[in-house]
């Protein structure tokens, strides 16, 4: 625990409260099992106290600024976070004069489950090549030359892709036949924020009630297609997962052709559009003829 | 696989251009296999990457789609929003444990009712090459 960076996210919030500048500080708290860290919700100057930061603060805080609309609020990103509010900014869902954004330059966190947190840091911290945030207000930490990651991002992906159409299905089929459509994926995911999500339509009927693998199929395929070229890696979706389904590697693949074909990575800007929202006449794609 | 397996496909055609070629093909007294099931839609961007997961779920075993060539969209770009979808899909598809050969995307135009015909003579054949899809595919 860095005291730090607490000191100086507790000064803050406790500035911006007392200012009125915001409503509400999103940050961090530490959670009751005296292990790991929860969100916290900080609505009072005199409660500055709780926030704290540590390599537990897996959590993207991203996600609650939709429910957070109406007043301005601050809210504690890591530098992945961060290209969570880009995306929210790019799709119009956030007003940026309504969010003021405390980042801090991150050294990664460790895996967080219900039995307390791992020591190792978590693969996609390994792989992080942007410690400081793409978007901030106020910066806490002191931004570094970024290490060059030694293995390549996809690894998983390309050995995935590798196999062969019925060892794909084999093992595609063991994991979605553990899903129990709990929905917990799509709650924690700062991107999926539709009110009325596809999954729940009952005409067209989607995604049956039928408790079948095919259905969790569907659930878990369009999940992932409608996060194409939107989901900035925060991993929480596959954290989340009471059945422990790898959605990161469903993620990861669509971010991978999203890099190979339109050299494009969610979340460094707010001002792009995502490659799905926009097209480009030139590009020939490999159909037709 | 028995003898007489004929494969299901789902062929997405778009109105202006695909259909019609389609419609081409027809008064032009051209055969192509009828494994196609063809389904009307304004434009092959109105084709939702969830018709073609459903199309899949509910047991085809081959979904064909067509559209105006780029640059010919009646509603001056759809079809390339729709590539983009298309390619994603189709990579998300295959990433899945389906085949890639049960996926095609084409350009049609309405005079092209001979190429549409050999398009989709070519896919039923290799659709039904592959045989029926896998149990839980």
């Amino acid at each position: 625990m860095d005291e730090n960076i607490i000191n100086q996210i507790r000064e803050k919030a406790k500035e911006l409260l007392s200012s009125g500048t915001v409503e509400c500080v999103i940050g961090y708290e530490a959670g009751t099992d005296g292990m790991t860290s929860r969100p916290a919700f900080i609505y009072e100057a005199s409660d500055v106290e709780r926030l704290v930061f540590d390599n537990t603060c897996t959590h993207n805080l991203a996600t609650y600024l939709i429910n957070k609309k109406t007043n301005k609020v601050a809210v504690v990103v890591k530098p992945c976070d961060a290209r969570g509010i880009n995306v929210l900014l790019s799709e119009r869902q956030i007003e940026r004069e309504k969010v003021y954004v405390i980042g801090i330059v991150c050294q990664g966190v460790v895996p967080v489950s219900w039995s307390g947190s791992g020591k190792d840091l978590q693969m996609r911290c390994k792989l992080c090549n942007q410690h400081a945030p793409v978007i901030y207000d106020f910066l806490i930490g002191e931004p570094a030359v970024e290490p060059v990651p030694t293995v390549s991002p996809w690894t998983s992906v390309a050995e995935m892709e590798s196999k062969s159409s019925a060892e794909k299905t084999d093992y595609w089929n063991k994991q979605f036949s553990k899903c129990i459509r709990c929905y917990a994926c799509r709650q924690v995911c700062m991107g999926c924020y539709c009110k009325e999500c596809f999954v729940e339509l009952l005409d067209p009927e989607w995604v049956g009630i039928k408790i079948d693998t095919s259905e969790n199929s569907m659930w878990n395929m369009i999940r992932a297609f409608h996060l194409s070229g939107r989901c900035i890696g925060c991993g929480e979706c596959a954290r989340v997962c009471p059945v422990d389904i790898p959605l990161g590697l469903l993620n990861m693949k669509l971010a991978k052709e999203v890099a190979e074909h339109f050299e494009y990575r969610a979340g460094l800007s707010a001002e792009v559009r995502a490659p799905l929202a926009t097209f480009n006449k030139e590009e020939n794609l490999g159909i037709g003829e | 696989m028995s003898v007489d397996y004929q494969p299901k496909i789902i062929g997405f055609l778009c109105n202006w251009c695909s259909y019609a070629g389609a419609d081409m093909a027809g008064t032009s007294r051209i055969t192509y296999p009828s494994n196609i099931r063809i389904i009307r839609v304004p434009c092959s961007g109105r084709v939702d990457p969830l018709f073609i997961a459903k199309c899949f779920k509910e047991g085809a075993d081959g979904v064909f789609i067509a559209g105006c060539h780029p640059g010919d969209c009646h509603y001056v770009e759809g079809n390339y929003y729709a590539r983009r979808r298309f390619v994603l899909m189709g990579s998300l598809l295959e990433y899945l444990g389906i085949e890639k050969e049960r996926y095609q995307v084409e350009w049609v135009s309405a005079s092209e009712g001979k190429k549409f015909t050999q398009l989709v003579s070519a896919f039923t054949d290799k659709v039904a090459g592959l045989g029926p899809r896998a149990e839980g595919q």
